[in-house]
């Protein structure tokens, strides 16, 4: 038998490592984290409004406004039956006391990013799902951090610690396990769920609850006699496949705690176009009301597209009529990701489109056009202009100065919003009167 | 009016007005041809007021008069008349009646008094450009001429006249290109026209075997071809002092055969043409000079032997410049000089200096 394993082809032997090296990934336990921050806007409200704390309060749009729903309410809110999504009026009626703060939402992408960095002290390979929850595959962390259950608290600990937020945190094998156990218990839960487990734990739950399962397809489950989680890992596949298809064989897999789908890190190359609309508070049909707007969204897209080191070549925009009629147009541009360029596009695109007839609900800018990789700062064309000998002779150098200028001056505003938050520093036509 | 003319001669008098005619304009005369007749002669005119072409037409002249027809309905029609002679005659509104063999057309036409005149130049500065060279010095420049307006004036090619030398000069920022060869003496000029007029001349002086001569006024040029002749405005403002940018010293010159090395970056554009900036590296040494290119596509790596003198260099370019003018050069050995890996590349010929190309490299950190 020895001798046997040593005739091997090259062939044979890539694969017999390869099966070796599975057979090592067994021995060790896989292990994610789901990691859910608990009420996350609300919270993040509560570390700049300490006023708030024990009293009920949410997250949400101006009641004047179409968007004025609850967006988030926090605990005590919670125990006078406001929820998320509910209208504004209905929460008051429920709750009279409640305090509503407006949304704020650059300030909660700044937290979140904030939570992220806390979590790639643990592990280096993060999914982000959402603004507030994210997956952590931890295998083979327990050298360093011991048991999952501890490196849980420690996870929590800090979070709570240096940026006053809560979380709850879902330990398994698999994703969907990690994500259907962080649900259990909130706020500031630390809940296993093995798959040895999910007969008592998992099996009983109603279906809705499911990760993945929406209104709808919870409504065609019941239609079929699925009423928990249980019925659901138990009946046919065949009947599921038929009223459900594909996603019906992917739902019976997940009810039986498998779930293959790996942590998959994302990267800042992955941006393939960054986008920023707004639905208006009101209806316009005023083309100086739609310039600002657009300003404000060509402000964030260059910011961000900064921030992820992008330039982009196409400037699109959508409009959406008070009809819900809707018309996107592009426009290729000189790279950038210079706000004043990226709405000059934009500006140009919304007046060849938009009949101004015809009132607009919403906007929309968008930056794609990346270029594949950015080799921007290894190569870079020389352009005549810079040569010392034609910069000094020619007057349309100004123009290039202005971008240069251009380029350090937004540079130079996002390190002060960076460092003093996004109202440190607006555009006077953005700003509110009573400012 | 009322005339005769052959098939043939009204097809070439067609195309060559039509050139001229803009598909869209704001002032719907201008998408059609001027025919008129007047003084025994016929003439066919299109404009859009950025250039204008009028040539004559040979002919058995009944009648004078003048309308205007559609080009582009005319330019088809023309085509698919028989081989036979062709008459014309203009009747009351307008009405043109175009008989050939058994067909007979009725077309709309438009007055043409209507019509805009060509502006008459007289110009102070007359002369005779030979035509086979200024067609291949056309050919030669014209795909370095800027391709957005974000400085107009290099969207034209700079024609100077001087002490019997006839140059073109185009440049975008990144290149330049500059031809130059003999002509006649006692004539000093400096001028910039537009990127269209010259692709239009190039076109006129690929059909006609006349001598071409030029007439400039302030802010305009007319260039005629025997019974062809071409108006078109010239560009306002100076362009750029290109003398500054040709450096006039190197530090290493390479001779090198021109087909090897165009080759050789057209096999490079294809593993560069996922990039960015079309990135080819090039390192001369000894002499020996390797290129190489990558992309996510994979990558290229050749060698081609040339002669060197000076230091050697290591310096990488859009290889899209390169091929753009190795293509028009008809010499089968160039020279290349260099200074440093972050200035200009001048290609020129190894005897005389019928042409001068520069391309500027892209700055490339090696990791």
């Amino acid at each position: 038998m020895q001798y046997a394993i040593i005739i091997l082809t090259i062939d044979n032997l890539s694969t017999v490592f390869s099966t070796i090296v599975k057979g090592l990934w067994l021995f060790m336990k896989i292990t994610i984290f789901l990691v859910d921050m608990n009420s996350f806007f609300i919270s993040c409200e509560g570390t700049r409004h300490p006023e708030i704390t024990g009293k009920p309060a949410a997250v949400a749009g101006d009641p004047k406004n179409r968007t004025g729903i609850i967006l988030t309410s926090n605990y005590e809110a919670r125990k006078f039956g406001v929820k998320t999504a509910m209208v504004v009026h209905e929460a008051l009626r429920l709750c009279p006391d409640l305090i509503l703060i407006p949304p704020d939402h650059r300030f909660y992408g700044q937290k979140s990013r904030e939570v992220m960095e806390i979590l790639s002290d643990f592990t280096p390979v993060i999914e982000q799902n959402s603004i507030d929850e994210a997956w952590l595959d931890m295998t083979g962390c327990e050298g360093i951090f011991g048991k999952p259950a501890e490196s849980a608290i420690k996870i929590m600990e800090r979070l709570k610690n240096e940026l006053g937020l809560w979380c709850s945190i879902g330990i398994s094998e698999n994703k969907f396990l990690a994500k259907m156990a962080s649900d259990m218990k909130k706020p500031l839960g630390i809940t296993e769920l093995w798959k040895e487990d999910i007969a008592l734990k998992l099996w009983p739950l109603p279906v809705r609850s499911m990760y993945g399962v929406g209104k709808q397809t919870a409504k065609k489950l019941q239609s079929i006699g699925i009423m928990t989680i249980g019925d659901l890992a138990r009946i046919n596949e065949d009947i599921l496949s038929r009223n459900l298809g594909k996603s019906g064989m992917e739902f019976h897999r997940l009810a039986n705690g498998v779930d293959n789908s790996p942590v998959i890190t994302h990267s800042h190359d992955d941006v393939k176009s960054i986008s920023r609309s707004v639905t208006l508070a009101e209806d316009i049909t005023d083309f100086e009301k739609a310039k600002i707007v657009l300003l404000r969204l060509s402000d964030e897209i260059s910011t961000n597209a900064r921030r992820h080191g992008k330039k982009g070549r196409t400037v699109q925009i959508s409009i959406k009529y008070a009809d819900f009629e809707s018309i996107t147009r592009q426009t290729t541009v000189p790279e950038t990701f210079l706000s004043q360029e990226i709405y000059t596009a934009a500006h140009e695109l919304l007046k060849k489109i938009w009949n101004t007839d015809l009132p607009v609900r919403l906007l929309g800018v968008s930056l794609t056009g990346f270029s594949k990789a950015d080799h921007s700062a290894e190569a870079t064309q020389l352009s005549l202009f810079n040569l010392p000998e034609i910069h000094s002779s020619l007057e349309t150098s100004v123009n290039t100065e202005n971008i240069i200028k251009q380029d350090l001056l937004e540079g130079t505003i996002d390190e002060l919003r960076q460092k003093y938050g996004a109202s440190m520093i607006k555009r006077a036509v953005l700003m509110k009167k009573q400012e | 009016m009322q005339f005769t003319t052959t098939k043939d001669a009204l097809v070439n008098a067609v195309n060559t007005v039509s050139k001229a005619v803009s598909g869209k304009t704001t002032l719907p005369i201008l998408e059609g041809i001027l025919f008129q007749v007047q003084d025994d002669e016929i003439f066919l005119m299109g404009t859009d007021m950025e250039i204008g072409i009028k040539t004559k037409l040979t002919g058995d002249i009944k009648r004078e008069g003048k309308v205007v027809l559609s080009a582009r309905l005319l330019s088809e029609l023309v085509r698919k008349l028989p081989e036979d002679e062709v008459s014309f005659i203009l009747n009351e509104n307008n009405m043109t009646k175009i008989t050939c063999l058994n067909s007979e057309f009725n077309i709309q036409g438009e007055s043409g008094e209507d019509f805009p005149k060509l502006p008459e130049i007289n110009g102070e500065k007359n002369t005779v450009i030979p035509k086979d060279l200024f067609r291949s010095m056309i050919k030669e420049t014209v795909f370095a001429v800027a391709k957005n307006d974000n400085i107009p004036i290099l969207t034209g090619e700079l024609l100077e006249i001087e002490e019997g030398r006839i140059k073109l000069v185009a440049l975008d920022g990144y290149r330049l290109a500059l031809r130059q060869g003999k002509t006649e003496e006692g004539i000093s000029l400096k001028e910039v026209i537009p990127e269209r007029t010259l692709v239009e001349l190039y076109r006129l002086l690929s059909l006609k075997n006349e001598d071409l001569k030029l007439s400039a006024t302030v802010n305009q040029v007319l260039f005629t071809l025997g019974d062809t002749s071409m108006v078109s405005s010239l560009l306002q403002g100076d362009y750029i002092n290109y003398k500054q940018i040709i450096p006039s010293n190197h530090t290493t010159r390479v001779k090198i055969r021109k087909d090897e090395l165009q080759s050789s970056c057209e096999r490079a554009s294809l593993m560069a043409r996922d990039g960015k900036n079309n990135l080819i590296k090039m390192n001369f040494s000894g002499n020996n000079l390797e290129i190489k290119s990558n992309s996510e596509l994979g990558n290229l790596h050749e060698n081609i032997t040339m002669d060197m003198e000076g230091d050697p260099l290591k310096i990488a370019f859009n290889c899209n410049y390169f091929i753009d003018a190795l293509k028009v050069i008809s010499e089968d050995e160039i020279v290349l000089e260099f200074t440093t890996s972050v200035s200009p590349c001048i290609l020129k010929p190894v005897e005389g200096d019928h042409f001068v190309y520069l391309i500027l490299p892209v700055r490339y950190i090696e990791h």
